[in-house]
């Protein structure tokens, strides 16, 4: 309980720091809106004057991106790039920090076992996380309802945000289990913001091309958006992917935790 | 000299793994074109109608995919994302080293002056922007080029790598002021990168309205953008002159600010 309490409070600043520059991402891109969406009405009564072909070829996307919800995935994209930075930034620096600062005889003297030195650890990050998501999803409902021009599912937009926590434990996930797997983490920052730019940028090729086989190698495809707003569900195969990787790196750190040799000087 | 042959072997490791990151990228990247090719061909007229906002949210811009350097245009954001992490990380990570491992101690009693050692620290730095941005041109020349059908390349392609170049410049010299301002050596990297993500975010928040157009100013990131760069074939003389002054700035600034810098250790 006490380390708990400690790492809580340790990563007190910057949860809140992060969780407000994600309010703050929403709320900027959501007071476009308005100017958006004035747009795509001048531009469906430049669509009439095309040919059916043309407008059929568009028309399918753009009925669903020209709307509320399709302009939020829209943002949403970012707010995911930077959710993903937080969870990967905490579970490295959570796990990597003691033998960084010098911290780890201190803590592994102390009459507690590494599994529950790590569980504490573990549940930090997740009530942090957990915090984060709360105030992200209060403050979408809050921001979208007031700009918005039309009537939208509220189901929808739920599920698309709240999917922000489940790319956040995948990277989470992966955070824990290179924290725990390299010998030690010099800088953060430079390993948690190089993955997460890789995978950013895996699923941007794969998004701009429309590639199914490449979308099981980026969590950041793993929910469509799109697909929500259309069939009001997730797609099962992709939930299942990103289970099992979060499952899987945190049972492996478990077990490589336990035995690590950690380097105290 | 010392100097710069110690920095070069340090930050080597982190110079090839961006280098095969960047490598990878534009090999994956031009070859999703090859099974892209062909469609897309009708929609140019019809995306010259669309407003910026919409084609932001579509995912075109302004760019011709039906040919590779149009195509390329697209990459191009990534490329410079990627750059400019790079080198905003080792601006700020050079500096502030000494005082993170605790060596600055030992660094700064050798009978070199401040100035000299910021000196070879940024030229060393510059060495490895600018291996960074060949193995960039190398690989673009040889992937554009073998899509390309009839249509020169390699004058666009160096046009956009100085681009690149100069915001690498821009970057690098960003995170060196930040870690030679800032009195805490471990956010040095931390604090230069969040300024880089906020730029990056601000470029996409213009892109979805004209009435923020101003603010482009103050981005980097929509200093040299692929398709003005490539239908004006030459970089904007505004942000040439705006990149150079920052430049200057940002050196004046780190040598400055390290040469009296009460150094925290």
């Amino acid at each position: 309980m006490n380390m708990y309490l400690h790492e809580l409070k340790a990563y007190r600043k910057s949860t809140i720091i992060w969780t407000l520059s994600l309010i703050a991402i929403v709320v900027l891109f959501m007071s476009l809106f308005p100017a958006f969406s004035r747009d795509a009405e001048d531009f469906m009564k430049v669509l009439e004057g095309f040919p059916e072909e043309v407008k059929k070829a568009i028309g399918l996307s753009f009925d669903t991106l020209a709307t509320i919800l399709g302009y939020f995935s829209y943002a949403f994209l970012y707010i995911k790039l930077c959710g993903a930075i937080q969870a990967m930034n905490l579970g490295l620096s959570i796990f990597s920090k003691e033998s960084r600062d010098k911290t780890a005889e201190f803590l592994f003297t102390k009459p507690v076992t590494r599994t529950q030195v790590m569980t504490a650890k573990l549940l930090a990050c997740f009530t942090s996380l957990i915090l984060t998501n709360l105030a992200f999803i209060l403050a979408v409902l809050g921001t979208v309802s007031m700009v918005k021009t039309e009537e939208y599912s509220g189901k929808a937009l739920l599920m698309i945000s709240g999917s922000l926590l489940f790319l956040q434990l995948i990277f989470l996930g992966l955070g824990v289990f290179l924290a725990v797997l390299l010998p030690k983490v010099k800088s953060v920052i430079a390993v948690s913001l190089g993955t997460v730019f890789a995978f950013f940028m895996i699923g941007m090729i794969s998004s701009s091309t429309d590639d199914e086989a490449l979308r099981f190698f980026t969590p950041f495809n793993y929910v469509n958006d799109y697909y929500i707003i259309e069939h009001l569900r997730f797609e099962t195969s992709f939930l299942l992917v990103g289970a099992v990787i979060i499952i899987l790196s945190v049972l492996t750190s478990f077990l490589v935790y336990r035995k690590k040799d950690i380097h105290s000087v | 000299m010392n100097i710069m042959i110690r920095e070069m072997k340090a930050n080597l490791k982190s110079l090839l793994i961006w280098s095969i990151g960047v490598l990878a990228m534009v090999i994956a990247g031009m070859g999703k074109y090859a099974g892209m090719k062909g469609t897309g061909q009708t929609m140019n007229e019809l995306m010259a109608e669309m407003p910026k906002s919409l084609q932001a949210i579509m995912g075109t811009s302004g760019f011709d995919l039906a040919t590779a350097l149009g195509f390329y245009g697209l990459l191009y954001l990534y490329l410079i994302v990627m750059a400019s992490i790079h080198a905003v990380m080792l601006g700020a990570n050079i500096i502030a080293k000494e005082e993170r491992d605790k060596t600055a101690e030992f660094l700064l009693v050798k009978p070199v002056s401040r100035a000299k050692v910021i000196s070879m620290k940024l030229l060393t730095a510059l060495i490895h922007i600018v291996l960074f941005n060949l193995v960039t041109l190398l690989s673009s020349i040889i992937m554009v080029e073998r899509f390309a059908e009839a249509e020169t390349v390699t004058d666009g392609l160096l046009l956009l790598m100085s681009g690149m170049f100069i915001l690498q410049l821009i970057f690098l010299l960003l995170g060196s002021v930040v870690a030679a301002v800032y009195r805490k050596s471990k956010k040095a990297s931390v604090i230069s990168t969040g300024i880089m993500l906020v730029l990056f975010i601000l470029s996409i928040l213009i892109n979805m309205t004209e009435k923020i157009e101003m603010l482009k100013y103050i981005t980097p990131f929509k200093y040299f953008e692929a398709a003005t760069i490539l239908n004006n074939g030459k970089l904007e003389p505004v942000f040439l002159f705006l990149s150079v002054f920052l430049i200057l700035a940002f050196t004046t600034l780190t040598y400055r600010f390290y040469q009296k810098k009460d150094l925290n250790l």
